[in-house]
């Protein structure tokens, strides 16, 4: 085989991602790699899916077509390869099938860790938790966590709470239970990064330099007062005079981590701007233009109360920083108890088992490292010879051998998925004998997942850190050429993302420097396709929903089978913006965001309605929404109109059968109130079953459990073109549109990072350093480490921002409209809109945008405003593809004769007490009979013998069995059972029998049928003996009779058939063990 | 060692097992019925009693039977039939049962062994420390064991065996010595209570299995892959002198020494080259989008036979299909049967019986509501259980109790309760009964209590499922009772986990309805010889199963083991689903195979491998075929409403409240929900106090203070005043939530302490500024255009000093409120003031302004006899941060104010009268209590059939 060499691969939009990745996998089989040590993972199943499926419909086409095959066969370097060569890969491909490491970095991480799970610290195998269960498992560990035994908090609780108090301090505390969910929301993940308490609100890590904001400030009060003094006999201004005393005056009320009140801010700003003089004893400070010198006294105490409100303000948000800390640790610790522990991960805590040293924080204690020899060499730290005989284990546990490795979306990959990966990927890039290989293909431009971890620089960094030690192992690759958008998408996308000047002024100077170095103009690999970039105005966001709509009728993209999306930069937007749509226009809008199916509609919130009240009676609001409603006639005519009635029946069914059957009962009775033509409810009718039948497999029959479920259950729209699709730019990528419209792309400066959470430090290595709650403005503004630290993190907001941006406009493969509110000449703000101002407008634009007939305000556009009057209006027909028919039914085949299958004593009949089934006696009865019947059943003929008690304790029959064995064959009474006949005979013994009688097949066993035969052998007479083993009194002789009568018949036919005697000479007796009794059961007189 | 020179010794002497191959163009249940009864010369009946008859599962045997009877019935006799087994019980049969050990004390010989032992000398198999050597990580890691011990026993291997097998370059060497070792140790540990471990004993049993009385002869038929033990066994029955005859179908004029071994299983040389032959394949395979499209297809064609049993066949081999299949089928009204039988976890008993053994492990107000929910525990109880359930509600509204103790504490308080406190009697009583006495005769106690009133009607299936349920709990715990008297250390919660489990793991098999289809898995379908069958889930890891990588057994090692590997499984599902084909085809029926695209949570899924086994030539238009995207399951519908809402128009509104005016001016119809139809939520995952509970938790201080009787009315020292309040808050704190409130709440108590105690500083200064509380919480009743209207004031302070007058209301919202803006506000950019209440509307000074409230207004409305008409109101607010606490009075109150308010008021009465509650206002979703029932706009959700125009 050849020396393949390893890749990465640079891709831009629509460059053929995909395609790149599935002729790599070809050419590595057409080396001769076997499928089965390749490993090609990706992020999302849908990928992997199409991924797998486009490599074997390459292969496919190159087998049947020689064109082809010789297509394929230049791209991937391997000329001489014909149909028959592909038709060969073909067939390893589909034999290898299930050997195939082919998926998501979370199933390969599944995978790897089911193979080691008592080298990871697992106590065995494990389930995935998906997104539901966990969250009722985060309830079942609050519930937990909240619950109170008695009396005093104890040692954690009370940590707890005072943890809890100082990390809300200033904020909301009155709520816990809504505000810690938030808090896991937030947060949960950082923790588990840094478990280590050392990150967090230490000022030691913060400011290794030590903070000047930390020293003592000595005595405010004194301080306010010298400076009182200092400044009411300082001649001031009365304006001046007034700020100080506005100063002192707020200064008194205001304590940290509370907002800063103007005053403060106006005399800190100046105080921390003159600091260097104020220390030395002599400043000048100027108040609304006028100047005063301080005196050493007044700056002293001005630099005593700016330390006082910088310290302060920074030990509470230590405090804060730390207090959320102890609350994450505190659930923690029982959500690992009580999850975890129990065999429960997420996909995230797998990855974090594999993680070689983020010291996974399960339970708040260094974690158990991967500490098996095997682990360690998957960590990395171990000699040469140990690991690999660690990489052999692995082989040999994941039956696989691992050659090749091809990475897919790499922009999107974590830090921590790379350092799992990275020790079993580096034996293949430093293979000496070059016979493994690493792949690697992304996209830096579309790095839009850096909020879950996506960290695009390790596409460079992982090149340089192989290629310093050995320049030329990795080479690098570029996919500049849309397949997916037309030259005027592509001019426009130039022009806007390639302006490396345009960039730098808006951006900060390290964001615009990283993209503009890794941009390459792209070309449109389809010149051919004709379509239009246009800029229009749109005042407000009404403004532009309405521009939105009538640039779709103007299109009227629907109608000529072209795709269409409108993206936005939220959830909100998007549901909003479909909304307006359908209300407004008329259009068939989804927001493709998730859908609740199963509350979006009045069908299915009625049924829940319905299960609400039953399971919670005070609830009138579900009672009455439910009379509201057909259901309200519905439960009158089932029997439980009442209240009382309908909890009863709810929630025995729901107990009984499950959520999804009770609810079908419901849907099919509220099928007849439905319109014919509603196939919309229909749909949401089965949805909501179908959420109902994933419930079920929890095992909760907990109706506001499954009520809550239900309202958080989302379906994902199925992908169709004969919907405009309203939906955020995140959810679009990598999907393509013939018309896509961007009217949301107002709103922040492309340098304003994420205010949210915590502010986290991590060093190149990306371990986190240190944590905090960053304090506001005037403070982070003052303070150079965290200035370094809010200017970094703002350049990566700059850069995910622009990558947004570049992803809404690639989306487009023939028209792409943009809609903004007007870029003022004055404005100053450094965002999108104005990005778009200063690279499209050329000179010359009168204004006006024409798309069609239609014309309206814009900035910009280019290509042809006809670009749609050549594509044909579809017809009706066209559209409305019927879905696949169902499988018909067979005709006229001679159907397999199907019996009903009964069991004699099967005629279920009877009642059971709750009494008889539960208490002690109701499971020995039955075995007890078993017992009795097996010890009579050894019997041939005569009473007790030595040989037969033998034979019974031999078998390890009970002594109570035994001892009403034995009075049987004892009592006088039965002696006719065990005697054999005079004129001989024969007896069958726990005698199974099949039989057809009345359509119906029968399935029995007899308990002993006496044959007595006539001189020449033949059978005379047959008596059935059925023995019974309950326990009843004397009296009560005669019911055994009447309760086993149509047993007993159906046994009387069954031996007729099977002897060949008329059914009068077949006797049927009852034995009664406990009696010691027999009754004849007479066979009914025929009419 | 022993075993294997014995196999040898037979393989030299033993004469081969009689093989038949019987062609495969018939139903196998057909060939196997004609050949048994091949020289039945139907004079006298069918009698097979002295043939044992290995078939591969449950639903074979019973279809054979079946056959056997319509066979004998078509000649009107019957049929004594053979014993039927399935192959793993071959191991086993006739075994004695004395001195083995049951699964439960294997698995509690293997906790009591895992958290025994020093890791140290086990750290092959333990590279780290578990987590915590809990029972329950334990009890884990023994089922796992137990089922690696089971796996290897099929090939008659125990864990010691293992090392010696695995050959010269295995990697695990070490480790499997340790687990050898650790299987010692449990083995003692059951040898040192008088036990055998049941696969040691089975294994031991299998090389000298007990003559089989009766037996005459042994049929091993259309079992493709016996287990290697029953072989073994089947080879110790034919050297003593047994016949053994096996039974395969196959094609006619084919050698089957080629296609097959000579005990039946598919040789996988010869599968893996056998093509797969199917007529119109393109259009008999189909493939889905997700499992409910599978289970779509099969229920529309099921639906059109009508009764489909006989004529129709399922097949399902990926079990994700059956939950929507068989609800589909429901819903379609077509009977269906699964012969795989349910697992009891999903019985009402398994239900009540965990929530039992949460009662037991700790008796948190959770689990007492879990169990009042059970339908049997409601029956018990007695009484209503709608009121019971609603007290349940309200009691934890009202007190959020932590405990069952709480719980009960706080239902006796009130009388209205008292059918729910004795019911927390009853379960106090249960429970002291379940932790009284010994395991399991207390549980048993417990349930004889719980059902003794209950009668189940055999007659009627759930009744019969129930009976069915109780019988099997009965051997649990007979099993268990046994057990723990064994292995005594064990303490009760862990006891119950372990019953839970094992009742959760049995089945309950159901009875099969007339006419039913039947839905079988994969392996059953051999037998199935209806003319149509439908297979779905014909996906690669599905048919054949794959195992892909394994902790303790991954393939290599299966391999070197001789246990079942990937191309075992692969010949023998390459063979089934030939045999499939090969009745249906040339017309006599047809064969129908679905493709999953993905699966339920949205994997992909790979078409089976069998469905590759074509002709090279055909392989590219396969693929191109199989791997076509799948088509929409579902087309998209646009949105469309089932209905609307008829609400009824008749509640009464007699007389309103002061502070419902705000939610009228917001939107009449809402009010009409709210405060005539009283449409109010029960929130059952209440956590902690809501913001109207933390207000009245504070209130109820601040209304002590007031009291006139109240010794602090006059206080002006704010450390006394602070000591007051709390303390008042403190009792009303604990008579209210108890002594030992939940996390949330001793949180948000902090919170009232924080406020109250500014308070206090707040009043000491009021007080000494000269206001003195004249009321509180003062109770009036106004007439306002006809209509009463009540309200309560939280305080009225006169001024000592100056005799002014001032109403004040509480606030202890987040934020301080500003009065004005609280019952006012300007008009909207753009917003259509037409669609508001007329009444709401009133010119103040220079425009137009928009009346959102009316309490304090109509507080002063009521004080106006009292105190004349220059009294000023405003709110005392109790914000979060302390420094805002304080009075804030409604600037600019004026007597144009008063009157503009009256006749909004008035304006709001006269329409109440009127019933005018439409039309009403649309809000957005997250500020509307009433968002569930609207959808697409309030006004079109809604049809109103009383008056409009409000
Ligand atoms: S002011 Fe002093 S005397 Fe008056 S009530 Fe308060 S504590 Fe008592």
């Amino acid at each position: 085989m050849k020396l393949i060499g390893h890749q990465m691969i640079l891709a831009s939009a629509g460059s053929g991602k995909t395609y790149a990745l599935t002729n790599r996998f070809v050419q590595l089989l057409a080396w001769g790699a076997p499928p089965e040590r390749i490993v090609a993972l990706t992020f999302t199943r849908k990928a992997a899916g199409e991924f797998f499926d486009e490599i074997l419909n390459k292969l496919a086409r190159a087998a049947r077509d020689p064109r082809e095959a010789a297509r394929i066969a230049g791209e991937i370097g391997v000329p001489a390869l014909g149909p028959a060569d592909f038709l060969r890969m073909l067939r390893t491909m589909t034999s290898a099938m299930h050997r195939l490491s082919l998926g998501t970095l979370d199933g390969f991480f599944a995978r790897v860790v089911r193979a080691f799970p008592l080298e990871l610290g697992l106590g065995g195998d494990f389930e995935i938790l998906q997104e539901h269960g966990a969250r009722l498992e985060r309830q079942r560990v609050l519930r937990q966590l909240f619950a109170r035994t008695g009396g005093e908090l104890d040692e954690a609780q009370r940590e707890f709470v005072e943890a809890f108090k100082r990390a809300t301090f200033g904020a909301e505390e009155k709520r816990l239970a809504a505000r810690l969910d938030r808090f896991i929301d937030l947060h949960q993940d950082l923790y588990l990064n840094a478990p280590d308490g050392e990150a967090w609100g230490n000022p030691l890590r913060i400011w290794p330099e030590r903070s000047v904001w930390l020293e003592a400030a000595g005595d405010a009060k004194g301080a306010a007062a010298v400076l009182r003094h200092w400044a009411e006999g300082a001649g001031l201004g009365e304006k001046q005079l007034g700020r100080w005393h506005a100063f002192l005056a707020a200064l008194e009320t205001w304590a940290p981590g509370a907002p800063l009140p103007r005053e403060l801010i106006y005399v800190l700003e100046k105080s921390v701007v003159a600091w260097a003089e104020l220390i030395a004893g002599e400043a000048v400070l100027e108040f609304d233009r006028k100047k005063q010198t301080l005196t050493a006294d007044a700056c002293a105490a001005l630099v005593a109360l700016t330390r006082t409100v910088f310290g302060g303000e920074l030990v509470r948000r230590l405090e804060v920083t730390r207090g959320i800390y102890t609350v994450l640790r505190g659930y923690e610790a029982v959500y690992h108890d009580l999850v975890r522990r129990a065999g429960k991960l997420t996909f995230a805590d797998v990855q974090r088992l594999l993680m070689p040293d983020a010291g996974h924080g399960f339970s708040g204690q260094r974690a158990p490292r991967l500490a098996s020899a095997e682990m360690d060499t998957l960590a990395g730290i171990r000699g040469a010879e140990e690991r690999e005989a660690g990489r052999l284990l692995v082989d040999w546990r994941l039956d696989a051998k691992f050659d090749h490795w091809l990475l897919d979306e790499f922009q999107d990959t974590s830090h921590g998925q790379w350092s799992v990966l990275r020790n079993l990927i580096d034996e293949a890039v430093q293979d000496p004998e070059g016979r493994r290989s690493l792949f690697y293909v992304g996209d830096v431009k579309q790095a839009i997942y850096a909020w879950r971890g996506g960290d695009p620089r390790l596409f460079r960094e992982i090149f340089d850190h192989y290629n310093a030690v050995e320049p030329g192992t990795i080479k690098e690759g570029h996919l500049d050429q849309s397949w997916r958008s037309g030259p005027a998408i592509i001019s426009a996308v130039n022009r806007v993302f390639g302006n490396a000047a345009a960039l730098a002024r808006l951006m900060p100077g390290p964001a615009a420097e990283r993209w503009t170095s890794e941009w390459r103009d792209h070309v449109s690999a389809r010149p051919q396709l004709n379509g239009q970039v246009a800029w229009l105005y749109g005042d407000d966001d009404g403004a532009r929903a309405g521009l939105t709509l009538k640039l779709l009728r103007e299109i009227n993209p629907l109608e000529r089978g072209l795709s269409v999306a409108v993206l936005v930069q939220s959830n909100d937007a998007a549901t909003w913006l479909a909304d307006y749509l359908r209300r407004e226009g008329g259009m068939p809008a989804v927001a493709a965001s998730d859908l609740q199916v199963c509350t979006d509609n009045p069908l299915t919130t009625a049924v829940l309605a319905l299960l609400q009240a039953a399971a919670h009676p005070g609830d009138r609001l579900a009672r009455e929404h439910m009379g509201m409603t057909p259901l309200a006639d519905i439960v009158e005519a089932a029997g439980v109109g009442p209240v009382e009635a309908l909890t009863q029946d709810v929630l025995r069914r729901v107990h009984a059968e499950g959520f999804a059957r009770t609810i079908e009962t419901w849907l099919r009775r509220l099928e007849p109130s439905l319109m014919a033509d509603d196939v919309f409810s229909r749909e949401r009718a089965r949805q909501l079953t179908e959420a109902a039948l994933l419930f079920d497999e929890t095992g909760s029959r907990d109706v506001a459990e499954f009520v809550q479920f239900a309202g958080r259950h989302v379906v994902r729209d199925a992908e169709t073109a004969t919907v405009v699709r309203v939906m955020t730019i995140h959810k679009s990528k990598g999907l393509g549109f013939d018309v896509v419209v961007l009217p949301d792309l107002e709103g922040n400066s492309l340098a304003t990072r994420r205010r949210d959470g915590l502010c986290v430090q991590r060093n190149p290595e990306r371990v986190v350093e240190w944590v905090l709650d960053l304090p506001p403005k005037l403070f982070h503004e003052h303070d150079a480490v965290l200035t370094a630290h809010v200017e970094a993190a703002e350049a990566e907001a700059a850069y995910e921002k622009l990558c947004l941006f570049y992803v809404a406009m690639t989306r487009a493969k023939r028209a792409l409209y943009l809609i903004t509110k007007p870029v003022g000449p004055k404005s100053v703000s450094a965002n999108f809109p104005r990005l778009l101002a200063e690279t499209l407008p050329s000179a010359g634009f009168d204004g006006g945008v024409r798309v069609g007939g239609w014309s309206a305000d814009g900035a910009f556009v280019e290509g042809d405003s006809e670009w749609f009057g050549q594509i044909g209006v579809v017809g009706e027909a066209d559209r409305d593809a019927t879905g696949p028919a169902g499988i018909e039914t067979l005709p006229a085949v001679s159907v397999v004769a199907r019996h009903l299958a009964r069991t004699p004593s099967g005629t279920k009949a009877g009642v059971v007490t709750g009494v008889s089934l539960f208490g002690s006696s109701g499971t020995s009865a039955a075995s007890f009979g078993t017992a009795v019947h097996a010890a009579l059943a050894a019997v041939e003929w005569g009473g007790a013998s030595p040989e037969v008690l033998a034979a019974w304790k031999a078998a390890g029959v009970s002594e109570g069995a035994i001892a009403e064995a034995r009075a049987c064959l004892e009592a006088e009474e039965l002696a006719e059972v065990w005697a054999k006949p005079v004129g001989g005979g024969e007896v069958w013994r726990e005698r199974a029998f099949e039989i057809v009688l009345d359509g119906a097949w029968i399935t029995g066993v007899f308990d002993r049928v006496v044959l007595a035969w006539d001189d020449s052998g033949r059978v005379v007479v047959a008596t059935i003996y059925d023995f019974k083993t309950d326990r009843i009194g004397p009296e009560n002789a005669g019911q055994l009779s009447t309760r086993y009568a149509g047993q007993l018949e159906i046994y009387r036919k069954a031996a007729a058939r099977l002897t060949g005697l008329p059914e009068g000479r077949v006797r049927c007796v009852l034995v009664s063990t406990a009696q010691r009794s027999v009754s004849a059961v007479q066979a009914p007189r025929a009419d | 060692m022993h075993r294997e020179i014995l196999v040898k010794l037979f393989r030299l002497r033993m004469p081969s097992p009689r093989f038949h191959v019987l062609p495969w163009n018939q139903p196998l249940v057909h060939a196997v019925t004609e050949w048994l009864a091949s020289d039945w010369t139907a004079q006298g009946p069918l009698d097979l009693s002295d043939t044992l008859l290995i078939a591969p599962t449950r639903q074979a045997g019973r279809r054979l039977r079946e056959a056997l009877a319509g066979h004998a019935a078509a000649r009107r006799q019957a049929v004594f039939p053979p014993r039927v087994i399935m192959p793993e019980a071959l191991a086993s049969l006739d075994a004695p049962a004395t001195g083995i050990a049951t699964r439960t004390e294997s698995l509690l010989a293997w906790t009591e062994v895992l958290r025994g032992i020093d890791l140290e000398a086990f750290r092959d198999v333990f590279p780290v420390d578990p987590p915590a050597r809990t029972f329950s990580w334990a009890m884990r890691l023994a089922r796992e064991f137990q089922r690696l011990q089971t796996s290897l026993a099929e090939n008659g291997l125990r864990m010691a065996d293992v090392a010696a097998r695995g050959g010269d370059d295995f990697p695990e060497l070490e480790r499997w010595a340790q687990l050898g070792a650790l299987e010692g140790l449990c083995d003692a540990a059951l040898a040192a209570r008088g036990l055998r471990d049941p696969q040691a004993a089975k294994i031991a049993f299998a090389e000298n299995p007990a003559p089989l009385a009766g037996v005459r002869r042994i049929i091993l038929a259309g079992t493709p892959d016996p287990l290697p033990i029953a072989v073994n066994v089947l080879m110790v029955h034919a050297a003593r002198g047994l016949l053994v005859d096996v039974i395969v179908s196959g094609p006619s004029g084919v050698d089957g020494a080629v296609l097959f071994d000579g005990w039946g299983r598919p040789l996988p040389t010869a599968w893996a080259a056998r093509t797969f032959e199917m007529a119109d394949f393109e259009r008999r395979v189909r493939l889905c989008a997700d499992p409910a499209a599978q289970a779509e297809a099969i229920v529309s064609c099921a639906f059109g036979y009508r009764v489909p049993g006989g004529r129709l066949g399922v097949g399902v081999a990926d079990a994700e299909v059956l939950p929507s299949l068989e609800n589909g089928l429901a819903r379609a009204g077509v009977p269906a049967f699964n012969p795989e039988g349910r697992p009891l976890k999903a019985a009402a008993l398994h239900t009540l019986l965990s929530a039992l053994a949460e009662l037991v492990r700790e008796p948190s107000f959770v689990a007492v509501t879990t169990l009042l929910r059970c339908p049997d525990v409601l029956r018990w109880l007695g009484g209503s259980p709608t009121r019971l359930l609603a007290s349940l509600d309200e009691l934890h509204a009202e007190h959020l109790p932590a405990s069952l103790s709480d719980a009960r504490t706080q239902a006796r308080s009130r009388p209205a309760w008292s059918g729910l406190a004795s019911a927390l009697d009853s379960v106090v009583r249960l429970r002291e009964e379940l932790l009284r006495g010994a395991f399991p005769s207390n549980v048993r106690a417990a349930l004889t209590e719980i059902f003794k009133e209950r009668r189940f009607d055999l007659g009627r299936p759930e009744d019969a499922r129930a009976v069915e349920a109780g019988q099997a709990w009965g051997e649990v715990l007979t099993e268990l009772e046994a057990a723990v008297g064994r292995f005594p250390g064990v303490v009760l919660t862990d006891v119950w986990e372990l019953a839970l489990r094992a009742l959760g793991d049995s089945q309950r098999f159901d009875e099969k309805p007339e006419g039913a289809v039947e839905l079988q898995g994969w392996l059953e379908l051999l037998w199935d010889d209806a003319p149509h069958l439908i297979v779905a889930g014909l996906n690669d890891g599905r048919v054949p199963d794959a195992v892909v990588g394994d902790a303790f057994l991954p393939e290599a090692l299966r391999a070197r083991l001789g246990l079942k590997t990937n191309e075992g499984r692969f010949a023998r599902d390459a063979y089934l689903l030939q045999a499939l084909a090969a009745f249906r085809a040339d017309g006599r029926g047809r064969l129908d195979l679905l493709v999953g695209k993905t699966s339920a949570a949205g994997d992909p899924l790979r078409p089976s491998r069998l469905l590759f086994l074509c002709a090279d030539a055909e392989l590219p238009a396969r693929v191109a075929f199989l791997f076509k995207p799948a088509e929409a399951a579902r087309p998209n519908h646009a949105w469309q409403r089932a209905w609307k809402l008829t609400p009824r128009t008749d509640a009464k509104i007699e007389r309103l409240s002061v502070t419902v005016f705000r939610d009228y001016l917001k939107c009449p119809f809402r009010f009409y929900l709210k405060h005539g139809l009283r449409m109010q939520a029960v929130d059952p995952h209440k956590a902690e106090l809501d913001a109207m509970d933390f207000g009245n938790l504070c209130h109820s201080a601040l209304e002590a203070m007031g009291r006139a009787d109240s010794p602090v009315r006059d206080c002006t020292d704010a450390g006394v005043l602070r000591r007051f309040l709390l303390g008042e808050l403190e009792r009303t704190a604990s008579e209210r939530y108890g002594e030992s409130p939940v996390l949330p709440l001793v949180v948000q108590l902090e919170s009232a302490r924080q406020r109250l105690s500014k308070v206090a500083e707040v009043q000491a200064q009021l007080r000494a500024d000269g206001w003195v509380i004249e009321r509180t919480e003062w109770t009036f009743e106004l007439t306002v255009g006809g209509l009463p209207v009540r309200g309560k004031i939280d305080r009225i302070d006169r001024n000592e000093l100056t005799g002014e007058v001032r109403v004040l209301d509480y606030k202890t919202s987040d934020k301080p409120v500003n009065p004005a803006d609280a019952h006012m506000r300007g008009p909207k950019r753009n917003e259509d003031m037409e669609a508001l209440p007329a009444c709401a509307r009133f010119v103040a000074g220079d425009g137009e302004m928009i009346w959102i409230d009316l309490q304090l207004p109509l507080y002063l409305a009521a004080v106006a006899d009292e105190f004349g008409h220059a009294v000023t109101c405003g709110y005392f607010n109790l914000p979060k941060a302390a420094g805002e606490t304080g009075v804030s009075l409604w600037d600019g109150y004026d007597t144009d104010v008063q009157c503009a308010a009256m006749r909004c008021a008035e304006g709001v009465t006269t329409a109440v009268q009127a019933r005018r509650f439409w039309p009403p206002a649309e809000l957005p979703a997250d500020y509307d209590d009433f968002a569930a029932l609207f959808h697409e706009g309030v006004e079109s959700s809604v049809d109103w059939k009383g008056e409009a125009g409000a």
